[in-house]
């Protein structure tokens, strides 16, 4: 029973990473309508600006998680700007094609500057000793990530419904040309969702380092994680995005109580909770705008 | 449109001087053994994107997997040529046809997905065959464990065949099966079928209603497409003279899809341009010292997904479609009556 409380503590901490990511997938896919294959990719970048922070320049982490926040946000905005605007109006599939490019260069230039194999230290936002509840050990950057994950979802959330701002990324995201006839600034819209999406992918990417081997291609993978959890929400709905974070953290973490000498079986888990949204969802629902039920 | 009997033969002559050319051309420099590997690299490579042109160019159907189906076909060659000792021309053979089966069975998911989801789920697949297939234990009666399988003293047709000095006959084996396989892709086109598959591509409500099979011509497509990049991948293990995982990682699927669409994803020629791009652009750089700099592969991928961005954003046929618009509008150009022009 212990174990099993153990493992519920490690799903949830996996499942609210997933969660923060995902919610950065809606986001900008809901607004710009583009599905981001390079998330995974934009969290590793800044993930590791903030390592090298840490471990090249000897900087205190709050400031180098700072650092990879900015980063974050200028990436994303640079994304909007550079790639995206000149793409307006070209079909979702090349926009998404054009997210691979992106992975690739983030990739590439990540494992060129920081190595991709060699062993990374975990970035550790906070210390301390890891406390006991019912039982169960729980470390405090568990405890970070599920209340990171609650937290910021809810703020997005109470954004989206109560300020100005807000209801413009809604408008924009149920018709970006009615929006933009009612003066709603698209791209300007567009450019925050980049930024913010690619923060929360930041965040998530820092939070998790703690709990994986960090290495440039683990993080930029966790995209398949990232697009299931996103996928139960609809790539619309968040809280039905955040809930899918946390039972896809744990439907990858209960098989390692099974198959003890193995790490469990993540992406064959994320990749059959795809399929099981995919072809159990009316696919039409998912590609064709319909209703933000943010 | 020009008449139909003319083009097959025009593709068949087409095909028969490239291979004289392309065949001869090592001859003329003195390829250190690791060029003669790319060369038939390149073919291999420009057989996983051929696949691609078939599927996404013909059919409109995204994949992110055909690095996994070449790496199918080089361990299913791989071991039926170690463990039942097949004749390698028979392992071939079992290969394409495993990976075309398994091309059905990835295509399943495709009969009620289009576009973007069937790209995230296809990298799906990636993954899980990156991860639990050729790296997991479960599988070592096929993958030869961690150490591979090894290839070599292989003869195809009394030409020895393997990457100990043959790596260029290898080459030219390939690149005769490369253009088989291309002239059939070219004149699939054309055809009935391929013309059904430019209906799936350009609208699948509108390729129903016109009575077109789509559950029967999806999959088709998927396991033809599975098939192709499995005979290259079966000539990998000529090549390299053994099998792992790495060279068939999720990576190289992305970057095949990215050197698709870059040279352009409708055209068959783009496939052998992708091809030779992939193999020999990384090795050239390697050796380049430009101020004793070393250009590590690294700055290849770098540039491959800028080149992608960037060509998406100004030139979104690729760079084949791109070329060849420029060349009919210069010839058209240049066939107009003169008009004098006071």
């Amino acid at each position: 029973m212990g174990e099993f409380a153990a493992y519920t503590v490690l799903g949830l901490s996996l499942g609210g990473v997933f969660a923060l990511a995902a919610l950065g997938i809606v986001l900008i896919y809901r607004v710009t309508g583009v599905l981001n294959f390079a998330h995974g990719a934009m969290g590793m970048f800044s993930t590791f600006v903030a390592w090298g922070a840490v471990y090249r320049w000897h900087q205190p982490v709050w400031l180098a998680v700072l650092l990879a926040l900015g980063f974050a946000a200028a990436l994303g905005l640079f994304l909007q700007f550079a790639v995206f605007r000149p793409l307006a109006g070209r079909p979702a599939v090349v926009k998404a094609v054009v997210t691979i490019g992106i992975l690739l260069v983030l990739q590439s230039l990540a494992s060129l500057f920081w190595g991709n194999t060699q062993y990374h230290e975990p970035i550790r936002v906070v210390g301390g000793r890891s406390m006991l509840i019912a039982r169960v050990p729980v470390g405090p950057d568990q405890v970070l990530i599920v209340a990171a994950a609650l937290v910021l979802a809810s703020g997005i959330a109470a954004f989206l419904t109560y300020t100005r701002f807000g209801i413009a990324m809604r408008a924009v995201s149920d018709d970006p040309v009615a929006a933009g006839l009612w003066g709603v600034p698209v791209w300007l819209v567009g450019a925050v969702s980049w930024a913010l999406g690619s923060v929360l992918a930041a965040i998530a990417g820092i939070l998790i380092t703690p709990f994986i081997n960090l290495d440039t291609v683990s993080l930029t993978l966790l995209i398949l994680d990232a697009l299931a959890a996103a996928l139960i929400g609809g790539l619309a709905s968040l809280p039905l995005t955040v809930a899918g974070g946390f039972l896809l953290g744990l439907a990858e973490s209960y098989p390692s109580i099974w198959f003890k000498n193995s790490l469990g079986f993540p992406k064959l888990v994320a990749i059959a909770v795809i399929l099981a949204v995919l072809l159990v969802r009316a696919p039409k629902g998912l590609l064709q705008a319909g209703r933000a039920s943010t | 449109m020009s008449r139909p009997v003319t083009r097959p033969l025009r593709n068949l002559a087409l095909a028969a001087a490239a291979f004289l050319v392309l065949g001869w051309a090592p001859n003329l420099f003195h390829l250190p053994l690791d060029l003669q590997f790319d060369a038939a690299l390149a073919v291999i490579y420009a057989f996983a994107i051929l696949s691609l042109v078939l599927l996404t160019g013909y059919v409109g159907q995204v994949s992110l997997c055909q690095a996994t189906f070449l790496g199918i076909g080089a361990y299913t060659a791989a071991w039926l040529f170690n463990v039942f000792h097949a004749p390698y021309l028979l392992a071939m053979a079992g290969a394409v046809a495993l990976s075309f089966l398994l091309g059905i069975v990835v295509g399943i998911p495709a009969l009620r997905l289009r576009g973007i989801m069937l790209a995230v789920v296809t990298l799906g697949v990636a993954l899980v065959f990156d991860r639990y297939f050729f790296a997991d234990h479960a599988f070592d009666w096929f993958t030869g464990g961690s150490a591979g399988w090894r290839v070599d003293g292989t003869v195809i047709a009394r030409i020895p065949m393997d990457w100990i000095g043959h790596a260029l006959n290898v080459y030219r084996f390939g690149l005769l099966l490369l253009l088989i396989v291309a002239v059939l892709v070219v004149n699939v086109h054309d055809s009935g079928s391929g013309r059904r598959f430019r209906a799936i591509r350009d609208s699948e409500l509108a390729a129903a209603t016109m009575g077109v099979d789509l559950t029967r011509y999806k999959l088709l497509a998927f396991g033809l497409a599975a098939a192709i990049a499995g005979l290259g991948g079966s000539l990998f293990p000529l090549a390299a003279g053994q099998v792992s995982p790495q060279p068939f990682n999720v990576f190289y699927s992305l970057q095949f899809a990215a050197f698709a669409v870059l040279m352009g994803v409708r055209y068959v020629p783009a496939a052998a341009i992708g091809g030779f791009f992939g193999a020999f652009v990384p090795t050239l750089l390697g050796r380049w010292h430009p101020w004793h700099l070393e250009i590590r592969y690294d700055w290849f991928q770098v540039a491959l997904g800028a080149l992608l961005v960037a060509q998406l954003i100004a030139a979104p046929d690729g760079v084949w479609g791109d070329l060849r618009q420029r060349v009919a509008h210069l010839l058209r150009r240049r066939a107009k009556p003169k008009v004098a022009i006071a």
